[in-house]
């Protein structure tokens, strides 16, 4: 794992999400894409098992610091990577399809945990939450795929290779 | 000579990874906030930048347009503000003609301060303690409140929005108090407002002064939407409207009172 080049994609990409990311929002709820949620499964996927669990934490760190309060992307991040680095031992995500559903159904999940979380620091939640956690899932899920490539060949990894370690 | 690496199991780092991360949940938001308000520091130029890119984006209508129909809507705050007050001042004058009257913003000055940067229920903007901000102060955008300073760093501040569900403003609404809680969706509303007093769309709602942060009326915002509360038929449910577009503000001015003091 090439962790200088892993540190500068994560800083460039939190600083993409909060500012250019903007401009391609949908709808009057601001859906955009999330970037982090996107490496995340990315390094789940294509990283052996160690460095995914480090690399959910380190993504669900730099969304913290981007979002209200920190904590409860860190938990939310780190505990899904893990738990699809360790379904990617059993069951391979090669298909684009898959990749998109594993997008999908981890924004979910973590976007309800962190959301769960984010009420034990006494932050309110609005009335259209959990279409804001939808609507970021699907985005995600339908940009995800195509962002693979260029996070591959940035991280110099090997998309025909897959580690199950 | 070879480095001895340092091998952790598995389960160990996942352990002592959630454990990090919950002491980082539970610390108080004081101090996990450095983290954020360094990161602004840090990255203040590639996050600003971003941010206009996406606003320039955003703006639909031509330039010359955006610029008119901006300064139409300061000036259109402007004027509510300095209405209000006359209003204010004279009901004053009748009743009080022996008091000296005070100038609004006598003894106030306004920082001016950049977006760094924006989410709908707040803003991080380039200015903090060393220019005078505390928490608590009001926050001006095109003239109207905005927001209030919620935390402050050395060169940093977090404005809560008065859209934010976290806010709630006093403010004065056909002259009457009420409280203002934000809900989310760029919207603000007033609830238990007896229905007695008489209210109506397109009514402004007016920021209430308050002891050593404001000391006089400044309008938030207007009435969006207006009708009886389905839970207590005897009071209004009233969505507020900002006075001014939130998202499009690319700037701020932060009200700091008595600032020789």
């Amino acid at each position: 794992m090439h962790w200088l080049r892993f540190a500068v994609l994560i800083l460039a990409v939190t600083v993409l999400q909060a500012s250019v990311v903007n401009t391609i929002a949908v709808t009057t709820l601001d859906i955009k894409p999330d970037l982090l949620l996107i490496l995340l499964v990315f390094f789940a996927i294509y990283r052996n098992t160690k460095d995914a669990i480090i690399t959910s934490f380190t993504i669900g760190f730099a969304a913290d610091i981007i979002g209200p309060v920190m904590g409860p992307q860190v938990i939310s991040f780190g505990l899904f990577g893990t738990l699809l680095a360790y379904l990617h031992r059993v069951i391979a995500i090669r298909k684009m399809p898959y990749q998109s559903l594993a997008i999908f159904l981890i924004g979910f999940l973590s976007g309800f945990l962190a959301h769960l979380l984010g009420l034990l620091k006494s932050r309110p939640s609005t009335a259209n939450t959990f279409a804001v956690i939808f609507g970021i899932s699907v985005y995600s899920s339908l940009v995800g795929p195509f962002l693979f490539l260029p996070s591959a060949w940035w991280m110099r990894i090997k998309t025909d290779r897959f580690s199950r370690h | 000579m070879a480095r001895k690496r340092i091998k952790v199991s598995r389960p160990m780092l996942i352990t002592w990874l959630v454990l990090a991360s919950f002491i980082l949940l539970l610390a108080p938001q004081k101090l996990t906030s450095k983290f954020q308000f360094a990161f602004a520091r840090v990255f203040r130029w590639p996050l600003s930048t971003g941010r206009n890119i996406a606003l320039s984006a955003r703006i639909q209508e031509p330039p010359a347009t955006a610029v008119q129909r901006r300064e139409y809507v300061q000036i259109q705050n402007y004027l509510a503000t300095v209405r209000k007050q006359l209003e204010q001042q004279r009901s004053r004058n009748a009743k009080l003609s022996a008091f000296r009257k005070r100038i609004p913003f006598e003894d106030a000055r306004f920082a001016l301060a950049y977006i760094i940067k924006a989410s709908p229920a707040e803003f991080i903007i380039d200015c903090g303690r060393d220019d005078g901000l505390t928490v608590g102060q009001f926050v001006l955008g095109d003239n109207s409140i905005i927001g209030t300073i919620s935390q402050v760093s050395a060169q940093t501040a977090r404005v809560e929005l008065v859209v934010s569900p976290r806010a709630q403003i006093a403010v004065t609404i056909a002259n009457q108090d009420a409280i203002l809680q934000g809900s989310g969706n760029n919207s603000a509303k007033i609830v238990l407002l007896p229905t007695k007093h008489k209210v109506k769309v397109g009514d402004d709602v007016f920021a209430a002064p308050k002891p050593g942060l404001l000391n006089c009326l400044i309008i938030m915002g207007r009435i969006a939407q207006c009708r009886t509360n389905d839970e207590y038929p005897l009071t209004w449910d009233i969505t507020v409207q900002p006075a001014c577009d939130i998202e499009k503000l690319s700037s701020v001015d932060v009200i700091v009172m008595n600032p020789h003091k």
